[in-house]
């Protein structure tokens, strides 16, 4: 299953959508896309997981790598998880501590930049 | 107690000629004489050469890499001497080379055969079967050459994979601790080294033991020695007695200072288990919890997830108390590899083994004995995956000895 990589702007935000699998083998397109959008001047940038089957832990690495590099520019990175089988891997790895998750991504694009509750 | 095979499979690795293939040729001479004459003498020869001119290094550089064999002038105006060679070995490493030398400067032959050519001829003393000769020998020569490094890169990978082995699994510290552990260790798909599972297991004063089990997650080359790092150290913090609710801050400072990228981090359960009153205090950061077998119950410790180490040091990763039951019972740790591969070879959607998958495998494992438990699972995951996972898969299975 190959990944997909498409953005978009919505306002402010820079919307990332992924689909297919995100594994040891495709997470280095994953993180090249999103130090890109970093390095070009998105500042708040949303990952849309919607339409991704499968997210292995080197996944979960670009997508707390991104977090951080977010971080560091005052910038603010949410996450679009609706499906079940993510979010176990987030609750296994507890990091739906860390990452602000959301049911869609206009709950996302409405909270990011305030300090608005994730909604899932 | 650990199984490991690492193989470097050479089969794909297309060398030389297979037979009855014409062998591609490519001439680097500026003398439009010189370049007719060898063409001729390949002719004459009546042998299987596709030929190709090329006048310059610059029109000879886009070539370099389909062809067989080049034959080299020495003296071309965008490449004199030595330096010809050099360009062509960078570019193209795995071509053979002839160098054709005059006769005035023969010594450069022999310096050319030193830096990597496969041999030189001196132009004028040289006819077509010789000529054809050399050029197969220089082809076969680099086939060897090339097989004989291979096989020296995949001897340093398996040395490297069986000392990372040995850093990885070590021999569990008993003490006097009345249990057996079977464990098995298989690294993923396609990859020559091992990933970053480990684990380890420390007896104290006969009745309690502590385990570990973990897996470094990032790229490639820096898990294993990671993983290595992190299973001494807690080895260290534990045999020195370090209390229990310090050793994964601890273990998460030396991840932090030992890792070279802030995306490689690792997930990791610990237990310290009372073999005596079958219970076990057990911590997770990030990784998927151990799961008791006793008969017919098959379930995963109810543990409060813990966070993956390395994304936010110093929080907290209180434990939870389990009570693993009557005598008989099994713990068992594992790493993700064991749950990431598919739910069946045709399942929908991508959908994977998971927790749940693997206690349904274990209710139905008939009389699979503790000692075969760990391959006998890596196996059926493997067959719901339909195949190799690509995942290194770790598995420990704790089997008190019974005393009855």
């Amino acid at each position: 299953m190959e990944l997909s990589l498409s953005t978009y702007d919505s306002g402010d935000h820079t919307v990332l959508e992924v689909g297919g699998e995100v594994d040891v083998y495709t997470a280095p397109r994953l993180r090249e896309k999103l130090v890109e959008l970093v390095e070009t001047g998105a500042r708040h940038v949303v990952v849309d997981l919607s339409r991704v089957e499968f997210l292995d832990s080197t996944g979960l690495g670009v997508l707390v790598g991104a977090l951080k590099r977010l971080r560091a520019v005052n910038g603010t990175f949410g996450l679009v998880c609706a499906h079940e089988r993510l979010l176990k891997i987030f609750r296994i790895t507890a990091l739906d501590r860390v990452f602000s998750l959301y049911d869609s991504v206009a709950a996302a694009t409405a909270a990011v930049g305030s300090d608005a509750e994730p909604t899932a | 107690m650990a199984e490991v095979g690492t193989t470097v499979d050479l089969r794909n690795r297309r060398l030389g000629l297979s037979a009855g293939e014409r062998i591609r040729v490519l001439l680097i001479e500026d003398d439009p004489g010189d370049a007719f004459l060898v063409q001729e003498l390949l002719a004459e020869a009546d042998a299987p050469f596709d030929v190709q001119v090329a006048q310059t290094m610059r029109e000879a550089r886009p070539l370099l890499r389909e062809v067989h064999c080049v034959l080299l002038d020495l003296g071309l105006p965008d490449a004199s001497g030595l330096d010809g060679l050099r360009q062509v070995l960078q570019d193209a490493g795995r071509v053979a080379v002839c160098v054709l030398t005059g006769l005035e400067d023969e010594h450069l032959g022999t310096a050319a055969v030193a830096e990597g050519a496969q041999d030189y001829l001196v132009k004028g003393t040289v006819d077509g079967t010789g000529l054809s000769r050399a050029v197969r020998y220089a082809v076969e020569r680099k086939r060897a050459d090339e097989q004989a490094r291979l096989l020296r890169e995949s001897e340093l990978r398996q040395a490297e994979s069986a000392r990372l082995e040995r850093g990885l699994l070590p021999k569990p510290i008993m003490a006097g601790v009345e249990a057996d552990l079977w464990s098995i260790y298989r690294p993923g798909r396609d990859r020559g080294l091992l990933g970053g599972d480990f684990f380890d297991a420390i007896g104290a004063d006969g009745t309690h033991l502590h385990l570990l089990i973990g897996d470094v997650c990032g790229h490639g080359v820096d898990e294993a020695p990671l993983g290595v790092a992190l299973r001494v150290a807690w080895r260290a913090l534990v045999l020195a007695g370090v209390p229990e609710d310090h050793i994964l801050d601890s273990l998460e400072q030396v991840l932090v200072s030992e890792r070279r990228s802030d995306e490689l981090f690792a997930t990791v359960a610990v237990a310290t288990v009372n073999l005596a009153e079958g219970t076990a205090r057990i911590r997770l950061a990030g990784h998927p919890p151990p799961i008791v077998i006793a008969g017919d119950r098959v379930e995963p410790c109810a543990v409060r997830p813990g966070l993956v180490l390395g994304v936010m040091p110093g929080v907290p990763r209180p434990a939870t108390e389990i009570r693993l039951g009557d005598p008989g019972w099994q713990l068992l740790l594992y790493t993700d590899g064991l749950i990431e591969g598919g739910a069946a070879p045709d399942a929908p959607g991508g959908e994977r083994l998971g927790i749940e998958g693997i206690v349904e495998v274990l209710r139905d494992r008939g009389g699979a004995l503790p000692r075969d438990l760990p391959a006998w699972l890596a196996a059926q995951a493997e067959g719901h995956n339909g195949g190799p996972l690509s995942d290194d898969i770790a598995v420990l299975l704790l089997d008190p000895r019974s005393t009855a």
